[in-house]
């Protein structure tokens, strides 16, 4: 069985993130860029099901040129093969322009019958674009997936969301999206990393993959960020001196915030 | 000319080495040390993802890089907290001098291990009367029939309690009991003959130091490593090696220091001022990390020049990369502790443990003062006062 596994680059979590002042996109030199960990546990579950049923595991993105580093960081941990679509036409698009674009180069992966993602990216944090795609494509979809087995041409998976976990049963094709308590994901062996240059990578632009570039960017997309602002700084907490009376003042600050 | 950055493969390996150090940590090390424990889970799962078999060849197993690559696996593992100093000796001098000196045999007896870090190797040299001048070693190996027969001692060696075997540094001694070229051999930990006994040291390490006593150790015929007479060539194929992951150890020991005391200076507040903000403290940090920035660079150059083959450059660059990473690592770790006041030397900050690990270096493999000797003697050809 192939899968596609959909990775994205995105500004380190833990650095400054910003967005440009010009149209409100992201602003990616303010920040190292990073395969987003999610992705790592979508790489890590395809593997274990290549590893334990056979097929070929392909990676997608797309990015700018530099995204190629995340694509890098996925072949040396085992993934066969990349597809990166980069384009200066897509800057800005929204996540369902995305995941057309994406459901499109679902389609030219031979035999993919599984495509893993990670729930919702660090960056733009929509949480959308696994279920759009299994929407466009017409496949199953497994989302907020912790749990995940493929049987034959069977899909079950344990969904987890706030309300509950919910067991799901699908047939292939299916999309499905992991949440962190997937797996852990492996580090890279040498060997890993010294086989990932020669590994394939086919880099097109919106024209190679026979996208119209009236379906993608800024000016055609259905969402733009209007405004933006960075969020506040914490204001300091209320300071309680004890003076015998402590414990009554922290009660009562609590029943205040009406937590107890 | 050659870059001066590393390889996308080379940043890519640092990357992954950091990563999985970061999951250990400094905690996780001092912890087994402080237990008298070893870091054999690090270890094993280093050895596993190949990290520690980078240089052996891949026909055995290896990754197939080279002094490069393992010298940056060792640099990343401390610069986590987690350095392993079996690394300089086991992979490094062992499994090189094996690969490529040792018969077809050796090869395929030892380094399949070394490849997945599965065989530990540990490496004796120095001797009380001789130090590691290999001129003067008494350690002394005789041919009896078709075995070899051992006799000697040595002092300060790394690890013996945790590896298969030692590979020793002897001179042959002739018939007429004429002193000949050094040799090295492969002597088994359970060898009879071969007893061992941990030197009490004041450092904060899971590994330990040994004194060693070879007494009549009797030692197959395919116990000696290349051949009879190579002499000091062989030897030294293994001690660049070593000298080059000293100096990756070091940097990486002064590179976490160094994070250590840059964040604490940027964030400790004394009077509503970042402490960082003044430049008594500022400027020795910047010093400090320049001087690691250039011993990192030398550590570079000399593990290029023994990757491309250039045995005779790569120990000139390699001693001058040594000297310059230990008295970065000293002059770091001391003053990330002044950074941190009286905090520096409480447990919590991990710090006054980097004290003693980081004089270490200074030391060994090869102390301070023969490596001014012998740049003194052979980039400068001053003669020898000894």
């Amino acid at each position: 069985m192939n899968i596609v596994v959909l990775v994205k680059q995105v500004p380190d979590t833990w650095s400054e993130r910003k967005l440009t002042d010009a149209d409100h996109t992201l602003d990616r030199d303010s920040a190292d860029a990073v395969l987003d960990e999610i992705n790592e546990r979508a790489v890590e579950e395809a593997l274990l099901i290549k590893e334990a049923q056979g097929g070929e595991v392909t990676v997608i993105t797309m990015g700018p040129d530099r995204a190629t580093d995340a694509i890098r960081k996925a072949l040396s941990m085992g993934a066969d093969k990349a597809v990166h679509l980069s384009d200066p036409a897509l800057h800005g698009s929204c996540a369902v322009q995305t995941a057309k674009v994406l459901a499109t180069l679902v389609g030219t992966v031979e035999g993919a019958e599984l495509v893993i993602a990670g729930n919702e990216s660090t960056d733009g944090r929509a949480g959308a674009v696994p279920a759009m795609i299994a929407e466009i494509l017409g496949w199953a979809q497994l989302t907020q997936v912790r749990k995940l087995e493929v049987d034959g041409t069977t899909v079950r998976a344990e969904r987890e969301t706030d309300t509950g976990i919910a067991n799901l049963e699908a047939s292939l094709p299916a999309v499905v999206s992991v949440n962190e308590k997937i797996n852990e994901p492996r580090y890279p062996s040498f060997k890993g990393i010294m086989a990932a240059k020669k590994k394939p990578v086919s880099t097109l632009t919106i024209a190679d993959a026979g996208i119209d570039a009236s379906e993608v960017g800024l000016a055609n997309a259905t969402t733009t960020v209007l405004e933006a602002a960075p969020k506040p700084p914490r204001t300091a907490g209320q300071r309680v001196e004890d003076d015998g009376t402590g414990g009554t003042k922290v009660a009562e600050f609590l029943v205040g915030q009406k937590l107890i | 000319m050659n870059a001066f950055i590393e390889t996308e493969e080379r940043r890519a390996l640092r990357a992954a080495v950091a990563a999985l150090g970061a999951r250990y940590g400094h905690e996780y090390f001092t912890a087994k040390a402080r237990a008298g424990e070893k870091t054999a889970e690090l270890w094993a799962e280093a050895g596993a993802l190949g990290y520690l078999g980078v240089s052996v060849p891949e026909s055995y197993g290896g990754g197939g890089g080279g002094i490069g690559d393992l010298a940056a696996v060792c640099e990343e593992l401390a610069a986590a907290g987690a350095p392993m100093l079996l690394m300089v000796v086991s992979p490094a001098i062992c499994a090189t001098v094996i690969a490529r000196f040792g018969t077809d045999a050796q090869r395929a007896r030892w380094l399949p291990g070394f490849a997945d870090g599965t065989t530990k190797m540990a490496f004796a040299i120095t001797e009380p009367d001789a130090g590691s001048n290999s001129h003067r070693l008494a350690t002394a190996v005789r041919r009896d029939g078709d075995e070899w027969v051992l006799d000697g001692g040595k002092h300060y060696i790394s690890g013996v309690d945790e590896v298969e075997a030692v590979l020793v540094v002897a001179r042959h001694v002739s018939a007429t009991g004429e002193r000949l070229a050094p040799s090295l051999l492969i002597v088994p930990t359970d060898a009879p003959g071969f007893t061992f006994r941990p030197v009490e040291m004041d450092l904060v390490s899971p590994e330990r130091q040994f004194t060693c006593f070879f007494d009549g150790v009797r030692l197959p015929a395919d116990a000696l490593v290349g051949s009879e007479d190579a002499g000091l060539a062989q030897l030294f194929a293994g001690l660049n090696p070593e000298r080059i992951m000293a100096a990756a150890f070091a940097t990486g020991v002064a590179r976490r220091a160094l994070a250590q005391a840059a964040d604490y200076a940027r964030t400790r507040e004394v009077w509503g001022t970042p402490i960082g903000a003044h430049q008594g403290l500022a400027h020795p940090l910047a010093a400090c990390a320049i001087q690691i920035e250039l011993a990192r660079l030398m550590t570079q150059k000399a593990a290029a020049l023994y990757d491309s083959g250039q045995d005779g450059a790569a120990g000139e660059a390699a001693n001058m990369a040594k000297y310059a990473a230990a008295e970065a690592c000293v002059a770091t770790v001391d003053q990330a502790v002044q950074v941190h006041g009286g905090n520096g030397l409480a447990t919590e900050y991990g710090l006054g443990s980097l004290l003693g690990a980081s004089r270490v270096m200074r030391i060994a493999p090869v102390s301070r003062e023969m490596i001014l000797n012998f740049v003194a003697q052979n980039t400068l050809k001053l003669p020898r006062s000894y």
